[in-house]
Protein backbone atom coordinates (compact mmCIF):
# COMPACT_ATOMS: atom_id res chain seq x y z
CA UNK A 1 0.00 0.00 0.00
CA UNK A 2 1.45 3.39 -0.68
CA UNK A 3 -0.22 6.77 0.67
CA UNK A 4 -0.03 10.35 -0.75
CA UNK A 5 -1.15 13.06 1.34
CA UNK A 6 -1.41 17.00 0.83
CA UNK A 7 -3.40 19.70 0.96
CA UNK A 8 -6.32 20.39 -1.19
CA UNK A 9 -5.45 21.56 -4.70
CA UNK A 10 -2.03 20.92 -4.55
CA UNK A 11 -2.05 18.50 -7.37
CA UNK A 12 -2.21 14.94 -5.39
CA UNK A 13 -4.24 13.06 -8.58
CA UNK A 14 -2.17 14.71 -10.99
CA UNK A 15 1.05 13.17 -9.46
CA UNK A 16 -0.24 9.35 -8.82
CA UNK A 17 -1.61 9.61 -12.30
CA UNK A 18 1.98 10.12 -13.30
CA UNK A 19 3.67 8.05 -10.74
CA UNK A 20 1.89 4.89 -10.62
CA UNK A 21 0.53 5.16 -13.92
CA UNK A 22 -3.38 5.62 -13.16
CA UNK A 23 -6.00 5.58 -15.34
CA UNK A 24 -10.23 6.73 -14.44
CA UNK A 25 -10.72 3.06 -14.07
CA UNK A 26 -8.30 2.33 -10.83
CA UNK A 27 -9.76 5.36 -9.25
CA UNK A 28 -12.46 5.57 -6.57
CA UNK A 29 -13.86 8.70 -5.82
CA UNK A 30 -14.84 8.26 -2.16
CA UNK A 31 -18.20 9.89 -0.34
CA UNK A 32 -19.22 9.97 2.52
CA UNK A 33 -22.88 9.03 0.83
CA UNK A 34 -21.86 5.87 -0.37
CA UNK A 35 -20.03 2.66 -0.21
CA UNK A 36 -16.36 2.69 -2.06
CA UNK A 37 -15.98 0.69 -5.17
CA UNK A 38 -13.51 -1.39 -3.60
CA UNK A 39 -12.45 -3.45 -6.56
CA UNK A 40 -10.46 -0.23 -7.42
CA UNK A 41 -6.41 -0.14 -6.34
CA UNK A 42 -7.14 3.85 -5.92
CA UNK A 43 -9.10 5.47 -2.78
CA UNK A 44 -9.21 8.96 -3.68
CA UNK A 45 -10.63 11.49 -1.16
CA UNK A 46 -10.17 8.57 1.43
CA UNK A 47 -10.64 10.90 4.30
CA UNK A 48 -14.82 11.00 2.82
CA UNK A 49 -14.35 7.01 3.06
CA UNK A 50 -13.86 7.65 6.95
CA UNK A 51 -16.78 10.01 7.56
CA UNK A 52 -18.55 7.49 5.94
CA UNK A 53 -17.47 4.60 8.47
CA UNK A 54 -17.71 7.29 11.23
CA UNK A 55 -21.62 8.08 10.34
CA UNK A 56 -22.25 3.94 10.40
CA UNK A 57 -19.97 3.41 13.31
CA UNK A 58 -17.10 1.10 11.70
CA UNK A 59 -13.39 1.21 11.68
CA UNK A 60 -12.10 2.65 8.75
CA UNK A 61 -8.80 0.52 8.90
CA UNK A 62 -11.16 -2.95 9.19
CA UNK A 63 -13.12 -1.95 6.63
CA UNK A 64 -10.06 -1.69 4.16
CA UNK A 65 -8.61 -5.12 5.70
CA UNK A 66 -9.45 -7.14 2.61
CA UNK A 67 -8.67 -4.42 -0.19
CA UNK A 68 -5.27 -4.24 1.55
CA UNK A 69 -4.72 -7.77 0.92
CA UNK A 70 -6.56 -7.81 -2.72
CA UNK A 71 -4.36 -4.93 -3.97
CA UNK A 72 -0.69 -5.08 -2.49
CA UNK A 73 0.19 -1.96 -4.56
CA UNK A 74 -3.00 -0.09 -3.65
CA UNK A 75 -2.56 3.55 -3.26
CA UNK A 76 -4.77 5.75 -0.55
CA UNK A 77 -4.94 9.44 -1.40
CA UNK A 78 -6.66 11.66 1.57
CA UNK A 79 -6.53 15.45 1.96
CA UNK A 80 -4.59 17.59 4.57
CA UNK A 81 -7.42 18.47 7.01
CA UNK A 82 -5.75 18.88 10.08
CA UNK A 83 -3.69 21.84 10.74
CA UNK A 84 -6.69 24.38 11.17
CA UNK A 85 -8.49 25.69 14.13
CA UNK A 86 -9.84 23.33 15.94
CA UNK A 87 -13.79 23.12 14.12
CA UNK A 88 -16.78 24.15 15.97
CA UNK A 89 -18.88 21.66 14.55
CA UNK A 90 -18.94 17.89 16.83
CA UNK A 91 -19.30 15.80 13.67
CA UNK A 92 -16.13 17.64 11.75
CA UNK A 93 -13.98 17.60 14.75
CA UNK A 94 -14.47 14.00 15.37
CA UNK A 95 -13.98 13.39 11.73
CA UNK A 96 -10.82 15.24 11.53
CA UNK A 97 -9.35 12.91 14.40
CA UNK A 98 -11.12 9.88 12.84
CA UNK A 99 -9.01 10.55 9.92
CA UNK A 100 -6.00 11.60 11.87
CA UNK A 101 -5.73 8.45 13.59
CA UNK A 102 -6.77 6.35 10.10
CA UNK A 103 -3.81 8.09 8.60
CA UNK A 104 -1.19 7.03 11.08
CA UNK A 105 -2.29 3.65 10.63
CA UNK A 106 -2.09 3.72 7.40
CA UNK A 107 1.67 5.23 7.12
CA UNK A 108 2.25 2.33 9.64
CA UNK A 109 1.10 -0.25 6.81
CA UNK A 110 2.67 1.75 3.86
CA UNK A 111 5.66 0.76 1.97
CA UNK A 112 5.51 4.88 0.57
CA UNK A 113 3.92 7.87 2.17
CA UNK A 114 4.25 11.21 0.02
CA UNK A 115 3.31 14.61 0.51
CA UNK A 116 2.50 17.09 -1.93
CA UNK A 117 3.21 20.55 -2.04
CA UNK A 118 2.54 23.08 -4.35
CA UNK A 119 2.52 19.90 -7.17
CA UNK A 120 5.76 18.81 -6.00
CA UNK A 121 6.92 15.51 -4.23
CA UNK A 122 8.02 15.45 -0.93
CA UNK A 123 8.77 11.77 0.34
CA UNK A 124 8.14 10.89 3.86
CA UNK A 125 8.43 7.26 4.04
CA UNK B 1 17.24 32.68 -10.13
CA UNK B 2 13.01 32.44 -9.62
CA UNK B 3 12.07 31.21 -6.56
CA UNK B 4 8.84 30.49 -4.81
CA UNK B 5 8.25 30.98 -1.27
CA UNK B 6 4.82 29.86 1.26
CA UNK B 7 4.10 28.15 3.95
CA UNK B 8 2.08 28.93 6.96
CA UNK B 9 1.32 32.51 8.35
CA UNK B 10 4.09 34.23 10.90
CA UNK B 11 6.50 31.49 10.02
CA UNK B 12 9.19 33.64 8.00
CA UNK B 13 8.30 33.73 4.89
CA UNK B 14 8.62 37.47 4.38
CA UNK B 15 11.84 37.00 6.35
CA UNK B 16 13.39 34.60 4.61
CA UNK B 17 12.18 35.68 1.13
CA UNK B 18 13.85 39.43 2.03
CA UNK B 19 17.32 37.48 3.07
CA UNK B 20 17.39 35.53 0.04
CA UNK B 21 16.48 38.37 -2.27
CA UNK B 22 19.43 40.57 -0.98
CA UNK B 23 21.57 37.40 -1.34
CA UNK B 24 20.90 37.22 -5.24
CA UNK B 25 20.50 40.82 -6.23
CA UNK B 26 24.38 40.74 -4.63
CA UNK B 27 25.44 44.53 -5.29
CA UNK B 28 22.63 45.05 -8.15
CA UNK B 29 19.44 46.63 -8.05
CA UNK B 30 16.40 45.28 -5.22
CA UNK B 31 13.13 46.05 -5.25
CA UNK B 32 10.07 45.15 -3.06
CA UNK B 33 6.88 44.97 -5.02
CA UNK B 34 4.20 45.93 -2.18
CA UNK B 35 0.81 44.54 -3.16
CA UNK B 36 -1.16 45.26 -0.48
CA UNK B 37 -3.98 47.47 -1.33
CA UNK B 38 -4.74 49.15 2.10
CA UNK B 39 -8.78 49.11 3.10
CA UNK B 40 -8.90 49.64 7.28
CA UNK B 41 -6.17 50.81 9.86
CA UNK B 42 -5.20 47.07 10.52
CA UNK B 43 -4.06 47.36 7.04
CA UNK B 44 -2.06 50.28 7.30
CA UNK B 45 -0.48 49.40 10.48
CA UNK B 46 0.56 45.79 8.99
CA UNK B 47 2.25 48.09 6.06
CA UNK B 48 3.97 50.25 8.41
CA UNK B 49 5.40 47.31 10.54
CA UNK B 50 6.50 45.60 7.14
CA UNK B 51 8.23 48.94 5.86
CA UNK B 52 9.80 49.03 9.32
CA UNK B 53 11.06 45.54 8.70
CA UNK B 54 12.67 46.45 5.76
CA UNK B 55 14.65 49.11 6.43
CA UNK B 56 18.00 48.88 6.01
CA UNK B 57 17.65 45.89 3.85
CA UNK B 58 18.33 48.31 0.24
CA UNK B 59 15.00 47.68 -1.36
CA UNK B 60 13.32 50.06 -3.29
CA UNK B 61 9.37 49.85 -2.85
CA UNK B 62 7.22 49.10 -5.88
CA UNK B 63 3.31 49.28 -4.77
CA UNK B 64 1.83 47.28 -7.28
CA UNK B 65 -1.77 45.80 -5.82
CA UNK B 66 -2.21 44.99 -9.82
CA UNK B 67 -1.15 44.66 -13.58
CA UNK B 68 1.94 43.12 -12.30
CA UNK B 69 3.45 43.51 -15.75
CA UNK B 70 3.83 46.94 -15.12
CA UNK B 71 6.50 46.48 -12.88
CA UNK B 72 8.89 45.89 -15.91
CA UNK B 73 9.03 49.73 -16.35
CA UNK B 74 9.51 50.92 -13.02
CA UNK B 75 12.31 48.48 -11.88
CA UNK B 76 15.53 47.57 -14.07
CA UNK B 77 15.23 44.29 -15.61
CA UNK B 78 18.88 42.90 -14.12
CA UNK B 79 17.17 43.55 -10.70
CA UNK B 80 16.13 40.84 -8.52
CA UNK B 81 12.23 41.59 -7.40
CA UNK B 82 10.65 40.62 -3.97
CA UNK B 83 7.18 40.01 -4.48
CA UNK B 84 5.05 39.39 -1.31
CA UNK B 85 2.34 38.23 -1.60
CA UNK B 86 0.49 36.49 -4.70
CA UNK B 87 -2.47 36.25 -1.71
CA UNK B 88 -2.95 39.78 -1.73
CA UNK B 89 -2.40 39.86 -5.89
CA UNK B 90 -4.81 37.43 -6.67
CA UNK B 91 -7.02 38.80 -4.43
CA UNK B 92 -7.00 42.33 -5.68
CA UNK B 93 -7.24 40.95 -9.37
CA UNK B 94 -10.06 38.69 -8.65
CA UNK B 95 -12.52 40.96 -6.86
CA UNK B 96 -13.23 44.13 -7.81
CA UNK B 97 -14.21 47.19 -5.53
CA UNK B 98 -17.44 47.44 -7.25
CA UNK B 99 -18.21 44.14 -5.92
CA UNK B 100 -17.60 41.91 -9.39
CA UNK B 101 -15.68 39.18 -9.24
CA UNK B 102 -13.24 38.45 -12.34
CA UNK B 103 -13.74 34.24 -12.45
CA UNK B 104 -10.46 33.70 -14.95
CA UNK B 105 -8.35 35.75 -12.33
CA UNK B 106 -6.48 32.38 -11.59
CA UNK B 107 -5.08 31.43 -15.29
CA UNK B 108 -4.49 35.07 -16.22
CA UNK B 109 -1.96 36.28 -13.21
CA UNK B 110 -0.37 33.08 -13.18
CA UNK B 111 0.59 33.78 -16.98
CA UNK B 112 1.51 37.65 -15.77
CA UNK B 113 3.94 36.25 -13.25
CA UNK B 114 5.40 34.06 -15.23
CA UNK B 115 6.01 36.10 -17.84
CA UNK B 116 6.88 38.81 -15.49
CA UNK B 117 9.31 36.86 -13.84
CA UNK B 118 11.21 35.88 -17.77
CA UNK B 119 11.38 39.55 -17.81
CA UNK B 120 13.71 40.02 -14.64
CA UNK B 121 17.26 38.76 -13.57
CA UNK B 122 15.46 37.60 -10.15
CA UNK B 123 12.21 36.82 -8.62
CA UNK B 124 11.42 35.67 -4.84
CA UNK B 125 7.15 35.33 -4.85
CA UNK B 126 5.81 34.58 -1.52
CA UNK B 127 2.63 33.00 -1.28
CA UNK B 128 0.80 31.38 1.68
CA UNK B 129 -0.28 27.49 1.96
CA UNK B 130 -4.04 28.07 3.11
CA UNK B 131 -5.06 24.66 2.00
CA UNK B 132 -4.77 22.11 5.15
CA UNK B 133 -7.63 22.27 7.41
CA UNK B 134 -11.13 20.89 7.72
CA UNK B 135 -13.49 23.85 7.55
CA UNK B 136 -16.07 23.87 4.82
CA UNK B 137 -16.09 27.71 2.86
CA UNK B 138 -18.14 29.31 0.79
CA UNK B 139 -18.32 28.51 -3.03
CA UNK B 140 -16.61 31.86 -3.42
CA UNK B 141 -13.95 31.30 -0.72
CA UNK B 142 -13.48 28.05 -2.45
CA UNK B 143 -12.49 29.49 -5.88
CA UNK B 144 -10.12 32.01 -4.38
CA UNK B 145 -8.16 28.98 -2.93
CA UNK B 146 -8.79 26.92 -5.96
CA UNK B 147 -6.79 30.12 -7.95
CA UNK B 148 -4.36 30.65 -5.51
CA UNK B 149 -3.22 26.93 -5.66
CA UNK B 150 -3.47 26.98 -9.56
CA UNK B 151 -1.12 30.18 -9.47
CA UNK B 152 1.47 28.05 -6.71
CA UNK B 153 1.51 25.03 -9.11
CA UNK B 154 2.24 27.55 -12.20
CA UNK B 155 5.26 28.97 -10.72
CA UNK B 156 6.14 25.76 -8.82
CA UNK B 157 6.29 23.81 -12.07
CA UNK B 158 8.48 27.20 -13.94
CA UNK B 159 10.55 28.47 -11.25
CA UNK B 160 13.85 26.97 -10.25
CA UNK B 161 13.26 26.72 -7.06
CA UNK B 162 10.57 25.91 -4.37
CA UNK B 163 10.66 26.63 -0.84
CA UNK B 164 8.47 25.97 2.39
CA UNK B 165 8.84 27.86 5.60
CA UNK B 166 7.69 25.89 8.59
CA UNK B 167 8.65 27.71 11.72
CA UNK B 168 11.04 29.82 10.16
CA UNK B 169 13.31 26.87 8.62
CA UNK B 170 13.54 26.33 4.98
CA UNK B 171 12.35 22.99 3.67
CA UNK B 172 13.29 23.13 -0.16
CA UNK B 173 10.78 21.30 -2.25
CA UNK B 174 12.60 22.17 -5.51
CA UNK B 175 15.73 23.05 -6.91
CA UNK B 176 18.54 23.57 -3.81
CA UNK B 177 19.48 26.03 -1.47
CA UNK B 178 21.46 29.19 -2.44
CA UNK B 179 25.31 28.92 -1.74
CA UNK B 180 25.96 30.23 1.26
CA UNK B 181 22.26 31.36 2.01
CA UNK B 182 21.18 28.04 2.55
CA UNK B 183 23.56 26.54 5.13
CA UNK B 184 23.57 29.44 7.20
CA UNK B 185 19.46 30.01 7.54
CA UNK B 186 19.27 26.54 7.79
CA UNK B 187 21.10 26.99 11.23
CA UNK B 188 19.99 30.17 12.27
CA UNK B 189 20.01 30.77 15.26
CA UNK B 190 18.51 34.60 15.59
CA UNK B 191 16.10 34.49 13.20
CA UNK B 192 14.54 38.05 13.43
CA UNK B 193 10.94 37.24 12.72
CA UNK B 194 10.95 34.81 15.73
CA UNK B 195 13.10 37.35 18.44
CA UNK B 196 9.89 39.01 19.03
CA UNK B 197 9.11 41.63 16.40
CA UNK B 198 6.05 40.39 15.12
Amino acid sequence: MNLIIGGAYQGKLEYARERFGLSDEDICLCSEDRQPDLSKSCLYHVEQFVMLCMKNGRDPALELADWQKEHKDGLLICEDIFCGVVPTDRQTRLWREATGRFMSWAAREAESVTRIFCGLPQKIK
Amino acid sequence: MKVLISGGVKNGKTYHAQRLAKALSGKGPLYYIATMAPVDREDDERIARHIAEREGWGFETIECPTDIMSCVYRGRPEGVFLLDSTTALLANEMFSKDGSVDHSAAERVAEELRAFASCVEGIVVVSDSIYSDAQTYSELTQEYRISLAYIDRALAKSFDAVYEVCCGKIICHKGSLLEGYGKESLENKENKVQGGKV
